[in-house]
């Protein structure tokens, strides 16, 4: 049993990070080397900017003797996270995932495929935790002089914690995929099935999140030595194990609690491996002949009408990108999923604010404060957009039928612009939204606030082409599943170098000229840079168009 | 009719994957590209429709120049790649409401052909479902009649036969046949001897990028004069000039 699930684990992996490596001659070899050092300086800006938060805030709570709370929250960030990422990819690598054709067949447990892909899972979660878990803590045990003993049980608790989270969300996509069978249409029944999984999940984090103390329980928390992790202690089940684990001075009750956390977890496992061995079939064995074989018949009267080329060209990059459950989650949904996160998110604010403190800051906007609150929403969508990788993938995501933009009788330039518009679309979509919440939330001069979307929107197409030129240049045609294309796909990379180039820009000039220039000349300034940069840009593939479609062959 | 001039065509430099390659495909005439496996006819192919960029020479297409004048030379084929695996989130008719808008076919000609064509190779009944669910040569039948929408006087086929249940073929067939005795061209790589000997007007021999032998089938047991099996006399070809 072991063996198998080690090795069927090792094949998943492999097989899902071949694609990756692009060493070849020793050009490509040269150009794979330049793209490890651009992922380590991403990993080294990200980690810096988790580094300085967390610096600055474990001194604050040091201060205050609440540095406990730290953790707390750390700990919390990450069950979050994982809980919420992990419910995409549990579905794609569970279920969507095209090995399944050739593993299904194989004389394996279904336990065994369940314990394989669900270790899958949780070696990619870990890429994250990573970053968003282990540097805070090392910061922390610096900063509060930890022992040896701190580090090995922080070891530990990084392994260990993730698990659970993993395994809620992976649970809920066995039960939620078993009933698959029953429905008719499998694709619309797979999204739906998501998009729910993904609102209990929320739901059910900020009920966790939502602890609540009257105000003579705080006022005996904070005045106690650390008293304020109480509050978070109980959100999470084994978030207290986690923090005993990392912080009881007595060893034995240190030891013990990691201990316990380790029990815990692996009890959890063995049960989601028992619940793996009865649902996993039932969802999977059914996903495989998705599609539905029923004839409906021709509305005769509509189904033969003409439209523009236009029309007709972006309609099908629509459909195409919608009806593919994979591609609609990894490019679609986050464009959505962000904001509506926001929104949530912003509700609960000022509910615990009781719009008190928010309605202070209103009253305080003056000039300066609404260009940092302007460029700070600016900057706030270039970290969404990150995750918008619609264009990133428009020529990758039709594989080797990518040829046929070769043949037909429409000009490349023409067909690239087509391909931009839905990215250009969800961004901009993206944009308004961002917008709307902090209109409710800051009350911002229209015109201003105007700017301000304008200014969004033009980086967004920015973003659009230079995305679509990334995927030109490397394109990945030959994929044997859609999740290689939005996941194992180093082009990702690029986006989020040009959101952090972009942020960086922006917080320059407001450096620059922030102090000289007024907040609506200072926005101008960057909608006319971001406009004729835009139109360098979309320049240089009009006159490079044939070049940088021969790779597409 | 499709002219190709002096083309050749390297991958790896100082390699030619086609050498110099002179042919004629005249119009009225049906005619197949044969060699082994790897031996260029789908690099060709891909240079005649433009997906591939010509390293040197030409090609034209109805006297039009696919490196000079690319759209006006795209306007001029339809073309069956040898993997119908496209669009499969489309519905067929979508697939086919597409490929019509690119190609212009106003409202009346689009029901009128679309209801022939999908009728005769019998898909009709699924047009209203996504590609997805279509088997391989329901995909490789949706695609020919996309091509053929728009009427283009040069087809272009990649492997079209593979797939294709005994009756499609043969309605296919008997279309090339059609096609081509209205004055049209078919140009059409193939694997199968036997189809290429029974439909083929002349045939072209591609061996590690060079033509080998252009000519009828006649003319190629005669070049030989030996009474061998269309087989043999393909391997004697391919293998001498190894």
């Amino acid at each position: 049993m072991k063996s198998k699930v080690i090795s069927l684990t090792n094949v998943i992996l492999k097989n899902s990070f071949q694609n990756m490596e692009t060493a070849k001659s020793a050009n490509e070899n040269k150009k794979s080397k330049s793209m490890v050092v651009l992922y380590v300086f991403v990993f080294i800006y990200l980690a810096g900017i988790m580094g300085v938060f967390s610096n600055g805030l474990i001194k604050e709570l040091m201060a205050i003797n609440q540095e406990q709370m730290f953790l707390g929250l750390i700990l919390l960030a990450i069950a979050l996270f994982v809980l919420i990422q992990s419910i995409f990819s549990a579905i794609n690598i569970l279920y969507y995932s095209k090995d399944n054709e050739y593993i299904l067949p194989l004389p394996i447990k279904p336990s065994q495929i369940v314990a394989s892909k669900t270790n899958v899972l949780l070696i990619t979660e870990y890429f994250i935790v990573a970053i968003i878990g282990l540097i805070p803590l090392i910061i922390y045990g610096i900063l509060t002089s930890a022992s040896v003993l701190y580090y090995i049980a922080m070891l530990i608790v990084i392994l260990a914690f993730p698990i659970i989270p993993t395994l809620i969300s992976s649970l809920l996509v066995l039960i939620i995929m078993s009933f698959a069978k029953f429905t008719k249409n499998r694709n619309r029944f797979q999204l739906i099935a998501t998009i729910f999984v993904l609102i209990v999940v929320l739901a059910a984090s900020f009920a966790l999140n939502n602890t609540t103390a009257t105000p003579e329980e705080l006022v005996e928390m904070v005045t106690k030595a650390n008293g304020l992790v109480e509050m978070v202690r109980h959100a999470f089940p084994t978030l207290g194990m986690a923090i005993n684990g990392l912080t009881e001075a007595n060893i034995g009750k240190q030891i013990l609690n990691l201990f316990l956390l380790v029990l815990t977890t692996g009890v959890i496992y063995f049960i989601y491996i028992l619940i793996g061995q009865k649902l996993y079939l039932k969802g999977a064995v059914g996903n495989l002949s998705s599609g539905k074989k029923t004839k409906k018949k021709l509305n005769e009267e509509k189904a033969f009408r003409n439209s523009s080329l236009t029309r007709t060209y972006i309609g099908k990059e629509f459909k195409t990108l919608i009806r593919n459950p994979i591609f609609f989650m990894q490019c679609v949904l986050p464009a959505i999923l962000f904001p509506v996160l926001m929104i949530v998110f912003s509700f609960m604010g000022i509910k615990q604010e009781q719009g008190g403190e928010i309605a202070d800051i209103t009253g305080m906007i003056t000039d300066k404060t609404s260009i940092y609150l302007g460029i700070g929403i600016l900057c706030a969508i270039q970290f969404f957009l990150m995750f918008v990788y619609i264009s990133a993938t428009a020529i990758s995501r039709d594989g080797q039928n990518a040829v046929f933009m070769k043949y037909i009788p429409v000009p490349l330039m023409k067909q690239i612009d087509y391909k931009v518009i839905p990215n250009i679309v969800m961004t901009t979509f993206m944009n308004i939204i961002t917008i709307i919440i902090v209109q409710y939330l800051f009350k911002l001069p229209i015109i201003y606030l105007l700017l301000i979307t304008i200014a969004g929107i033009v980086m967004g197409i920015l973003q659009s082409y230079v995305s679509i030129i990334v995927d030109l240049k490397k394109p990945k045609l030959e994929w044997s599943s859609e999740y290689a294309v939005v996941k194992q796909n180093m082009n990702l990379i690029w986006p989020v170098v040009l959101a952090l180039l972009n942020i960086t820009i922006l917080i320059i000039l407001t450096i620059i000229v922030g102090k000289s220039l007024n907040s609506y000349i200072t926005v101008g300034l960057i909608i006319v840079l971001y406009s004729i940069l835009t139109v360098i840009v979309r320049n240089y593939i009009k006159n490079n168009v044939e070049k940088l479609f021969e790779k597409i062959y | 009719m499709i002219k190709i001039e002096n083309v050749s065509k390297s991958y790896v430099k100082g390699k030619k994957s086609i050498d110099n390659l002179n042919l004629e495909i005249k119009d009225g005439e049906i005619f197949g590209f044969l060699g082994p496996n790897g031996a260029g006819k789908t690099t060709t192919i891909k240079m005649i429709t433009g997906i591939l960029n010509i390293d040197e020479g030409d090609i034209l297409i109805d006297g039009k120049s696919i490196t000079k004048n690319p759209l006006e030379a795209k306007k001029e084929f339809g073309f069956v790649p040898d993997n119908p695996d496209m669009f499969l989130k489309l519905k067929g008719i979508e697939y086919l409401n597409f490929l019509a808008d690119i190609y212009e076919i106003p409202n009346a000609e689009r029901r009128e052909k679309i209801e022939t064509l999908t009728k005769k190779f019998e898909i009709y009944d699924n047009l209203n479902s996504e590609m997805q669910s279509y088997s391989h040569g329901m995909r490789q039948k949706i695609i020919i009649c996309g091509v053929l929408l728009n009427n283009p006087r040069n087809w272009i086929l990649d492997e079209p036969m593979t797939g294709l249940d005994p009756k499609s073929s043969h309605d296919l067939k008997e279309m090339m046949r059609e096609h081509s005795k209205n004055g049209n061209t078919v140009f059409f790589s193939t694997h199968v001897l036997e189809v290429a000997e029974k439909l083929c007007d002349r045939v072209g021999i591609i061996n590690r990028g060079k033509l080998v032998f252009v000519g009828t089938f006649e003319e190629m047991k005669e070049r030989f004069k030996e009474n061998k099996s269309l087989e043999d006399l393909f391997l004697e070809i391919t293998e001498n000039e190894e």
